[in-house]
């Protein structure tokens, strides 16, 4: 069971990270549709394999390519929903996902058949240069910092958070979490969008087990507040650093947001 | 290698290589030491693996939950001494020292706790081969990020 957990993580990553890729609107906003039903899937797996008393990690094996074009990332993608089909099996749950994924494949091909949907891929050429903002390289540099840091972040409170509510006995907890998890989920996707922009689209590390097994949940969450609190004070100098209205309103909203994440992490406390 | 580091000012390719894909990052399948660097104020880890024979490091990867400084010091330290012995790899320690001179404090603290972690693992190595039953070394950081001003996010 962990191997499909693991297989499913990997797609949940792929799809995600392919509606960041893709500049075409559409297809990024379908995917990431997509990208948030596999993740659901991973939630209903993970409560399977506890209740069959076995359990799973974060561990990963993939690497994301440096795709050229649209369609060498979604051939890719196809690929691998092809390839993770033979480690369902023929539950309910099982079926409900195949369903899921049979859609996608037919969006896939949708997409396959219309040459114009084959722009080149921008997101990893590293060439640093935010579409219609003249940037200075400090700027810039701040920039790239704060994503690779935030961007890793996000990834891994949706996971921690994941972990946690899985294993949550109190109602309390489970929709906090859940909560917290959604609000990682918009902003993983913000950074990671604007990585794309920039063209340093990388996926976040790996998670280790020391930092997701959590065995002083007080202790966790209050350095988690610190976490938040520290990231305002970030999105803060970030604003005030970029000098540019639009980026910085994103990031005062952003900065906004942590607020309401601390509240929410002090519930848990009680 | 490190004549060139300067971040996160100044990024140059390099680096940027090192943020967007770190190496030798993640568990080693076969690994025979273990290392970890603790934070406590913060819960920055480090955790180094490594597989030694002889003097040599055949492999060694390592993980954290740190900022991208100590990401990307850990990816060019551990590029650094893999497949060298272990005289290299304390003058490396050393060799990095010298040069965090250019660094910030907060920076020289990542790079502690990567070299205290690898530290760790080799001490690991040590306690196993006298007998002891030991699944990881432990160490715990002297200094915090906490103190400089900057967080780990």
């Amino acid at each position: 069971m962990n191997k499909l957990y693991q297989k499913k993580h990997q797609l949940w990553l792929s799809i995600t990270f392919a509606s960041f890729a893709i500049d075409n609107e559409e297809i990024k906003s379908k995917l990431y549709d997509f990208s948030l039903i596999s993740f659901r899937h991973m939630k209903w797996i993970s409560s399977n394999i506890l209740s069959s008393s076995e359990s799973y990690n974060y561990d990963r094996n993939m690497i994301l390519y440096k795709q050229e074009d649209t369609f060498a990332i979604i051939n890719a993608l196809k690929k691998e929903i092809l390839d993770i089909q033979k480690y369902y099996g023929d539950d309910t749950l099982s079926d409900r996902i195949k369903t899921d994924e049979k859609y996608l494949l037919d969006y896939i091909d949708t997409i396959l058949k219309d040459d114009s949907n084959n722009q080149k891929i921008t997101a990893f050429n590293m060439k640093r240069k935010y579409p219609n903002k003249e940037l200075s390289q400090e700027q810039i540099d701040a920039l790239t910092i704060f994503l690779f840091d935030e961007s890793y972040k996000e990834y891994e409170l949706i996971l921690v958070y994941a972990y946690m509510q899985a294993r949550t006995t109190s109602t309390l907890q489970f929709d906090v979490f859940q909560d917290l998890i959604d609000e990682s989920h918009f902003h993983l996707k913000s950074f990671g969008n604007m990585m794309a922009k920039l063209g340093i689209l990388a996926l976040p590390r790996e998670l280790h087990e020391l930092t997701y097994v959590v065995t002083d949940l007080e202790k966790f969450i209050v350095d988690g507040i610190a976490e938040e609190e520290a990231a305002k004070i970030m999105c803060k100098e970030l604003s005030d650093a970029i000098k540019d209205e639009e980026l910085s309103k994103f990031f005062d909203f952003i900065n906004f947001q942590e607020n309401y994440h601390i509240e929410l992490m002090k519930k848990l406390l009680k | 290698m490190f004549e060139n580091v300067k971040m996160p000012e100044g990024m140059n390719p390099e680096i940027l290589e090192h943020l967007m894909s770190p190496k030798n990052y993640g568990k080693l399948e076969d690994y025979n030491c273990v290392g970890v660097a603790m934070d406590d104020k913060t819960g920055e880890y480090v955790i180094v693996y490594s597989r030694l024979n002889n003097d040599i490091i055949e492999d060694v990867s390592y993980a954290t939950n740190g900022c991208q400084d100590t990401v990307v010091i850990g990816s060019m330290f551990t590029q650094m001494i893999k497949n060298n012995d272990l005289e290299y790899a304390n003058g490396a320690i050393q060799k990095m020292h010298e040069k965090l001179g250019d660094l910030s404090p907060q920076q020289k603290i990542c790079a502690d706790i990567v070299f205290s972690a690898f530290i760790a693992s080799m001490k690991n190595f040590e306690n196993l081969s006298n007998g002891e039953d030991e699944e990881m070394h432990l160490f715990k950081m002297k200094d915090s990020c906490e103190s400089t001003g900057k967080s780990n996010e």
